[in-house]
């Protein structure tokens, strides 16, 4: 049970390191805080979405894609060079730790940084004294959404054969995501050809949920579609850890 | 005879290339057993099927009676590795790198292990840095001291010295050397002549994906002759391999360009088994 432990520990490390370099956590950050002031405080309050002003309405949709962002990133990115370039994906491999240790590790290193940058986002938030308060619903699905996104960014960094692979696929999957998943502006307003394409996108369900202030029949439908991605994700990944061959 | 590592019928391919074919090797517990050949001969690839970096396409493995892949968390647990790519986590310092080592192992004292193994390489003072500011000779030294942590009853090197100064692989071979007299199993591979000689008490020379000879350094120099007469042609070198000097010089005087007579090595079989050279 505890055998994912000292590679939490290893990633956690890693990350205070990081973190210590003060251009690791403006990074995180500097897309989101950069759309919060064009789109929010530009817009401002003059701008009333779905019955609230905007930056109550982006906010939510902002955390969503930080925690995507980071959750996933991180993941996909170290763990493609750990196994390509430094090697120490091997490590892993030849410690006497079951594959789902591994796995639970490296996901749970995610989640971690998926909630730390989402809490930055949040302290703008209780800064800006804006109308948006998270609930329970928003925790469990900023939850669920850092697991399914690094359990995601597992199998891209698993499957990638190069860095630059892996820069590709950041660009066609989380690109499209963080800007046609209901970030920006609510999913009703957009065209219905695009509509199939937003609803197959597993960032939709999750932003849905954390916008949500109260369960509904939309927010369990999201919740089951949510575990559901991330289920299926988490079995394609450890499948990739268990055949892992060099 | 105990034996330590097995394998049995082992064919492994990479598309259309055997990377290794039919692979029979027996070594036995407590010996340095060297697999020898030049790049591309299978020996890396041996190497990662008996230490879980890749699966054979058919073919046994045992490690101390047990079959690898049936019982992967107890062979792990007795196996170390080095590899020959520096698999260090270069954000961490060299004591961070040994403690991660110990707790993905569960290795109980920890602190004490790892300032033994630290003291033995002679890195102790260095363990608060981090290892991107480390020599490659620094980092070997570290990757041996690793290697011992977890008590193995088996240690895997794969070119423990390629690209290393002298100095430092003298200092590589007496760790190794040091690792038999504790009663280790090491399992190298090297296309170092000189570390095969100096180093294993057997060698398996492969070639092609094959074993093409085993057996003690003298055992195989006996199987083609103690000496070796080596002469300049017009098609350029040419090896010819006598049991006594006496043969050799009598052959010699038939010779008409320069002629050099020498004790044979481990390289001289593999050219009489293969007709190539270990490059």
């Amino acid at each position: 049970m505890t055998d994912f432990l000292p590679i939490l520990y290893r990633e956690l490390i890693i990350y205070k390191k990081r973190l210590l370099k003060l251009s690791y956590v403006l990074s995180a950050l500097i897309s989101p805080l950069i759309y919060l002031a064009v789109f929010g405080f530009g817009l401002g309050e003059n701008l009333t979405v779905t019955g609230t002003n905007y930056i109550t309405f982006l906010l939510p949709g902002l955390i969503a894609m930080t925690s995507m962002t980071n959750s996933y990133i991180w993941i996909a990115n170290g763990l493609n060079i750990d196994r390509l370039y430094f090697k120490t994906f091997q490590l892993l491999v030849q410690a006497p730790i079951k594959p789902i240790a591994i796995l639970m590790g490296i996901i749970t290193a995610g989640i971690i940084r998926g909630l730390f940058a989402s809490s930055l986002i949040i302290s703008v938030d209780l800064l800006c004294c804006t109308s948006f308060y998270p609930n329970g619903i928003f925790w469990l699905g900023l939850l669920l959404n850092c697991f399914m996104f690094s359990t995601l960014g597992v199998i891209i960094g698993m499957i990638t054969k190069s860095h630059e692979e892996t820069a590709i696929y950041s660009n066609f999957l989380m690109v499209p995501m963080a800007f046609f998943s209901g970030t920006f502006f609510p999913l009703e307003k957009l065209p219905f050809f695009v509509k199939p394409l937003i609803y197959a996108l597993p960032l939709t369900y999750s932003t849905i949920l954390i916008r949500k202030s109260q369960w509904d029949r939309v927010a369990l439908l999201s919740l089951f579609i949510t575990i559901g991605f991330s289920l299926m994700f988490l079995f394609l990944a450890l499948r990739l850890i268990k055949n892992y061959k060099e | 005879m105990v034996i330590s590592i097995e394998t049995k019928g082992v064919w492994k391919s990479y598309g259309s290339v055997w990377a290794v074919k039919d692979l029979n090797l027996e070594v036995r517990k407590g010996e340095i057993f060297g697999l020898l050949g030049p790049n591309g001969a299978g020996k890396t690839t041996t190497l990662k099927i008996l230490t879980f970096l890749t699966k054979p396409d058919r073919g046994s493995c045992k490690i101390e009676g047990l079959d690898i892949w049936k019982y992967p968390l107890v062979v792990k647990s007795r196996i170390s590795v080095i590899p020959q790519e520096i698999n260090l986590d270069k954000e961490l310092n060299a004591y961070e790198n040994l403690l991660i080592y110990c707790m993905l192992h569960k290795i109980r004292d920890k602190k004490h292990k790892i300032e033994e193994a630290l003291r033995f390489v002679g890195l102790w003072e260095y363990r608060k840095e981090e290892i991107r500011k480390f020599s490659l000779g620094m980092q070997k030294r570290l990757l041996l001291a690793r290697s011992f942590l977890n008590d193995p009853s088996v240690i895997f090197l794969d070119e423990p010295t390629t690209g290393l100064d002298p100095q430092i692989r003298r200092e590589i071979w007496t760790f190794i050397k040091k690792a038999k007299d504790k009663g280790k199993t090491i399992l190298l591979t090297t296309h170092y002549i000189e570390e095969a000689e100096y180093l294993c008490d057997r060698v398996a020379i492969m070639n092609k994906g094959e074993i093409i000879a085993c057996g003690t350094p003298q055992e195989l120099k006996n199987q083609v002759g103690l000496w070796v007469l080596e002469s300049l042609n017009d098609a350029g070198f040419e090896y010819e391999f006598f049991k006594t000097r006496e043969e050799a010089l009598l052959k010699a005087r038939e010779k008409e360009g320069p002629v050099t007579i020498r004790k044979s090595n481990l390289e001289d079989i593999f050219i009489r088994l293969t007709g190539e050279k270990i490059d």
